[in-house]
């Protein structure tokens, strides 16, 4: 079952960007989390995308994305 | 395949495909048919291969799962064979001998550039303008496993100067890397020394559209040229024909651009003036992920691609990688060509580590402390500005490519107060070294030896017999001890 919630960031609402398909069935969905971009395959080790296991070094923080700076700036 | 037939070989290649036939031929290639999950069996597999520097071959996967009949390769410029192979050369050339290959044709040939109509450019074949989805036209995977998405990490980018869009000269070809943000759009990360950063800063000051053209599976000699750092105003295209020796086909994109003919994809899009979205982050050639930042967006327009057509991607990350066999012998030659312009007595450059992040200069002394001198030369080149943070001036006597013997160096003609720290410098903002992402310190090893007015003066050294007889002999050993296996 492919959930919507953002490994990275815990939002929730995930929009489905592709399916990839083999012999007419649905092997893998890749998602995208509308608040911080990451994407990911449903199909990947629960080390990248799931929230319960995934690294904290690597979260991002859905309620401070001010913090991330902007490049090429004028 | 002989020997004789290398040059000529390499000089035909007009395409990705050509090159993969000429690695196949030579054992360089191989096709793995496997059932392949994308995460993780494409990186595990990529890291594998790539941990043998010198004989990697590159790898054609045709069975991706959930990708039924898609292609990708990666590890195309993967090792110091491959290098050789491109460069008309055999298997087993030494890493000093390409140098050279490469430090000897600069500046040396003339651009051969042809036009090919847009309907008889084989990247055209195929043509996307509605609905694009580069998930169904790329089999995309993670390159490392806490990526902020899935990267696009080999495209050769091109675009005019949005301010001067009818000069040749000034378009620009880099390779960026490119993170894809939903079906037909992705960030592009760069900074503003770059020529696409300086370009996008000008589209977005002036408020004029920048489009791009990006290219996938590419001339093998693009990918290698793109990026190297050469002058704003020198053409990469005119620049790897001549560094190749060899003619290089252009088309049209459908949105202007000069694009290679013979690629397997261009991707079209247009720069979101002034928009930005979160990118990375993205395991970088220093072996460390990138931190998160806002970077630009691009919509894209269309999509060409050859029939059937090949992905090439790349493993980047910890070394050893792809990404040192790709660019680490055209970081290093500029930079000899550049210095010898002031200084005829620097010998050789190595700067395949981490991008030139650290250097080996070799260099015959003209008087005490001139090779400190010529570092500080090798700071101001192009690539120095940002790139050389550790730089090591060795003797003519020491092959800056024989870590062994510039250890020696190291060990017996460095004192403590050799060493010249210049701090707070511009830096590469990747680099986790740095004491702020952007600016850091730079280390100066002086290992040569001591001359006038210098009281000590050289040592007497022991000399033991080199050159081409002792070369050929080190070959022939090598060879018997392969005859003894077979």
């Amino acid at each position: 079952m492919t959930t919507t919630v953002c490994g990275r960031c815990k939002s929730s609402g995930a929009v489905t960007d592709h399916q990839g398909r083999q012999d007419g069935a649905v092997v893998w969905t890749i998602l995208r989390c509308p608040t911080c971009n990451f994407s990911w395959r449903d199909s990947e080790p629960a080390r990248a995308i799931d929230p319960a296991v995934r690294s904290a070094d690597f979260a991002v923080d859905a309620g401070d994305l001010q913090r991330y700076p902007k490049i090429l700036q004028q | 395949m002989t020997m004789n037939d290398l040059p000529n070989r390499a000089r035909s290649i007009s395409s990705l495909r050509d090159f993969l036939e000429l690695l196949e031929d030579a054992g360089q290639a191989i096709t793995w048919s496997d059932a392949v999950m994308p995460e993780p069996g494409v990186r595990n597999i990529a890291v594998a291969a790539s941990r043998d520097a010198n004989g990697a071959p590159a790898i054609v996967f045709d069975n991706i799962t959930g990708y039924p009949g898609k292609r990708l390769a990666v590890g195309v410029h993967g090792s110091w064979d491959n290098i050789a192979l491109l460069l008309g050369r055999p298997k087993g050339t030494t890493i000093r001998e390409l140098f050279f290959e490469i430090a000897g044709r600069w500046g040396d040939q003339e651009a051969q550039i042809s036009f090919v109509p847009e309907a008889q450019a084989p990247v055209h074949e195929c043509r996307i303008e509605q609905d694009i989805n580069l998930y169904d036209v790329l089999p995309v995977y993670r390159i490392n496993e806490y990526d902020g998405g899935f990267y696009i990490g080999k495209a050769s980018v091109a675009s005019r100067d949005p301010l001067d869009p009818d000069n040749f000269g000034k378009q620009n070809v880099g390779i960026y890397r490119l993170q894809i943000q939903g079906p037909d759009s992705f960030t592009l990360m760069t900074i503003p020394s770059h020529d696409m950063g300086r370009q996008i800063m000008a589209a977005e000051r002036e408020g004029v559209p920048l489009k791009i053209a990006v290219m996938l599976g590419n001339h093998p000699g693009l990918a290698v040229f793109a990026a190297t750092p050469i002058g704003y105003e020198e053409s990469e295209y005119s620049y790897a024909s001549a560094m190749m020796g060899a003619p290089i086909r252009l088309t049209k994109s459908g949105n202007g651009i000069d694009i290679l003919a013979d690629s397997e994809i261009v991707i079209e899009a247009e720069l979101q003036l002034g928009e930005r979205e979160l990118e990375g982050p993205f395991g970088e050639f220093p072996g460390s992920y990138s931190g998160v930042r806002k970077a630009p967006i691009f919509k894209v327009t269309a999509v060409s691609h050859r029939r059937d057509p090949i992905f090439e991607n790349i493993y980047i990350g910890r070394g050893w990688t792809e990404h040192d066999t790709l660019i680490g012998l055209h970081t290093s030659a500029p930079i000899y060509a550049q210095l010898r312009q002031s200084f005829p007595e620097v010998t050789a450059v190595n700067a395949l580590y981490q991008h030139g992040l650290t250097g080996i200069i070799s260099v015959k002394n003209r008087m005490a402390g001139f090779a400190k001198t010529v570092a500080l030369r090798a700071l101001s080149t192009p690539h120095g500005v940002m790139y050389l943070k550790n730089l090591i001036m060795v003797d003519a006597d020491v092959d800056p490519f024989d870590l062994n013997q510039v250890m020696w160096a190291l060990s017996t003609r460095t004192r403590a107060d050799d060493i010249i720290v210049l701090p707070n410098m511009p830096a590469v903002p990747i680099d986790p070294s740095a004491v702020v992402p952007g600016k850091g310190h730079r280390l100066i090893i002086d290992a040569t030896s001591y001359l006038p007015p210098d009281p000590v003066g050289e040592a007497h050294l022991v000399t033991p017999p080199t050159g081409d007889e002792i070369d050929a002999l080190s070959k022939r050993i090598r060879e018997m001890q392969l005859g003894a296996l077979s």
